[in-house]
């Protein structure tokens, strides 16, 4: 009680109005959020636009190619979901200034959410390293001829992995990270370990059709590699093998880590669109065509869930999925929603269309969702 | 010194005619121009010290019930994570996230200040508190004088009167007016050319104090904390208690989160 008659003469002799809410400034705006909302999900904007490229860091930021943030000119920039600003533009020597409308970008966030990875067609060919803490960037490395498809990095920090799609140029590069503490580059150079569609094409045919006999995988119609997930331990990288065609069905391939040598491969029914382990690497969900699918260790094929999704996050330390799905039954709207993977059931739902990424916070307590149109839908249950 | 000066102003106006020089009627003008600023100045700072002070008083409400609760929720949240990284050791996400549950509690813990079974002060002011505080502000302001040590002595009772004001001390009130009237700072000198500068300096002083003012109202009528204040005064006007309904919202989420931890494990900093 003494502070806060302290506090309180502080505030009243004549001084500036700023002092009034320093200490309790947080505390009261939780109390006022707690207030407004109606359910457990905080819809409100984040930036102005339309950026189908962006990426969620655990810290609660949003990286995206904006044109709003400075005279119309396409930047990447960060925005704070929580308090629905921008502060931070991300620029490299010798960005290219012309608005780019056919432009892409990819994006990885560190476990922590104190460094950054990208890409960006206006920036040179390589990968670019930013330390957000110290506000630098670290450089770039690893240079390609074609634009990354999906970049990742470990859980424990240790390894960061980057795919290329795109036939002659399709890769999947493995780098060695140094610690998230450490102050300059994480990575740099040569991958460590690097392999090839070839090297993983052969072991996706055996299996599958050896035992479903479906139709055996087309090695020629493999088009490259997209998304990535490491589990949890981050001695296993799950690679989607993109084939060419609308219609047409990806693969999954199982790698041991750091050899990047492949274990297990599976075929999934259309296009993978999203892929992540479960806290405690016992299974990992993947979308494909619409569908959420579990795959476990004992498993031989993939078994589909009883929900659609297109996106979805595991919760860090709870047998709990965030899921998207632009899609759905009855309704055609898309909806966010919260999955026991347990029990299999929906828990949480708000209505959504337009999600590009998912994100849980580090400590598990809320998510986060951002739609290209700059729209973020954070999920802030009172018990996580 | 401003006591002083109105009184010259009246005078002057009761006094038979007398043809006045120039710099003289200017310094009349000012007078009356002052005179009128001192009490737009006087009404200001009473609104602004009234605002400050029921914002203070409900700031200490709110950290009182709710934001004591917020603590104590966060505090079985952290407990819960910590006993889930205990269970983990080889989890580094889980040792994370007890990290970040632990800093998060730390923090609320912080901003809610200590625990306490008192009441916290409410605030209330009395028709005569206003008076006194409006004819403090309207004498004793620091911007209605232009010599610095008088400054100096005005700002020291100003803030005093602050403070009484807030905590509805009306005898201390009457003791700063009293204790400026008689001092002799209160007293004018001077001819009237050196009189007109400083009459000149004093109500841009005054104008001035007036714009940064209505900029700290501004600031406090934007603030989150106002917000919550308006959304329980317009509640309490249709009889409800939004503070006692965020309590108990934040207690049923602390019986559930309580619930998640049955058996806490021993921790270092209990």
């Amino acid at each position: 009680m003494e502070t806060r008659e302290k506090s309180s003469q502080q505030q009243i002799v004549h001084a500036p109005s700023r002092g009034l809410a320093v200490r309790s400034a947080a505390i009261v705006a939780r109390g006022l959020r707690d207030l407004t909302r109606e359910s457990n999900w905080l819809v409100q904007r984040v930036f102005a636009g339309h950026s189908p490229y962006l990426s969620i860091s655990p810290a609660g930021h949003a990286c995206a190619i904006s044109s709003s943030v400075r005279q119309g000119a396409e930047r990447v920039a960060l925005y704070d979901i929580e308090r629905s600003s921008s502060g931070v533009i991300l620029t490299v020597p010798g960005e290219a200034s012309a608005r780019l409308a056919e432009g892409r970008a990819m994006f990885a966030w560190s476990p922590t959410g104190r460094h950054l990875m990208a890409a960006w067609s206006a920036w040179p060919p390589e990968l670019h390293a930013f330390d957000l803490q110290s506000k630098m960037s670290l450089g770039g490395f690893g240079g390609f001829s074609s634009f990354p498809s999906a970049l990742t990095w470990s859980d424990n920090g240790k390894y960061f992995a980057a795919a290329f799609s795109r036939s002659r140029d399709a890769a999947l590069r493995l780098w060695v990270s140094g610690p998230e503490s450490q102050n300059g580059m994480l990575c740099a150079g040569a991958p460590a370990q690097q392999c090839s569609l070839a090297d993983l094409t052969s072991l996706i045919q055996r299996p599958v059709a050896a035992e479903s006999g479906a139709v055996p995988y087309d090695e020629a119609a493999a088009a490259g590699f997209g998304r990535l997930a490491f589990n949890p331990a981050g001695d296993i990288l799950a690679t989607a093998v993109e084939t060419e065609g609308e219609w047409a069905d990806d693969a999954i391939v199982l790698s041991q880590v750091p050899t990047l040598v492949a274990r297990r491969a599976f075929l999934v029914s259309g296009h993978v669109t999203d892929m992540a382990w479960s806290f405690d690497g016992s299974r990992l969900l993947f979308c494909s065509a619409g569908q959420a699918y579990r795959l476990t260790a004992g498993s031989a094929e993939p078994v589909a869930l009883p929900f659609g999704a297109e996106l979805c996050a595991c919760h860090p330390y709870l047998p709990l999925c965030l899921c998207f799905s632009s899609w759905l039954k009855n309704s055609a709207k898309g909806r966010i929603f919260l999955a026991d993977l347990n029990k299999l059931t929906v828990l949480d739902e708000h209505a959504a269309s337009g999600v590009a990424a998912l994100r849980w916070s580090l400590d598990g307590s809320k998510a986060y969702a951002v739609t290209a149109d700059g729209l973020a839908y954070i999920y802030e249950p009172p018990l996580l | 010194m401003g006591h002083m000066e109105l009184k010259s102003a009246e005078a002057a106006a009761s006094e038979p005619k007398v043809r006045l020089k120039p710099e003289e009627q200017e310094l009349a003008r000012k007078h009356e121009e002052q005179a009128a600023l001192q009490v737009e100045l006087a009404d200001r700072e009473l609104r602004l010290a009234n605002l400050l002070a029921e914002l203070a008083a409900f700031e200490r409400r709110y950290l009182h019930f709710v934001a004591s609760r917020y603590a104590e929720l966060d505090e079985w949240k952290a407990r819960s994570a910590e006993q889930f990284a205990h269970q983990r050791p080889e989890s580094e996400r889980a040792q994370q996230a007890a990290a970040e549950a632990r800093a998060r509690a730390t923090e609320t813990q912080s901003a809610a200040g200590e625990d306490s079974s008192s009441e916290p002060r409410v605030f209330h002011a009395s028709p005569e508190m206003k008076r006194l505080y409006r004819e403090v502000a309207r004498r004793v302001h620091p911007d209605l004088t232009s010599d610095r040590e008088d400054r100096i002595k005005r700002e020291q009772l100003m803030a005093e009167a602050n403070l009484a004001y807030e905590r509805g001390d009306e005898a201390k009130l009457e003791k700063i007016l009293t204790v400026y009237e008689s001092s002799p700072e209160s007293v004018a000198g001077e001819g009237p050319g050196a009189e007109l500068v400083r009459a000149i300096r004093r109500v841009s002083q005054v104008r001035s104090r007036l714009v940064e003012i209505e900029a700290e109202l501004q600031d406090l009528l934007g603030s989150d904390l106002y917000q919550l204040k308006a959304r329980v005064d317009e509640a309490q006007q249709c009889g409800r208690d939004l503070i006692k309904e965020m309590v108990s919202r934040v207690e049923e989420q602390i019986f559930l989160a309580k619930q998640r931890v049955p058996n806490p494990p021993s921790f270092a900093h209990q």
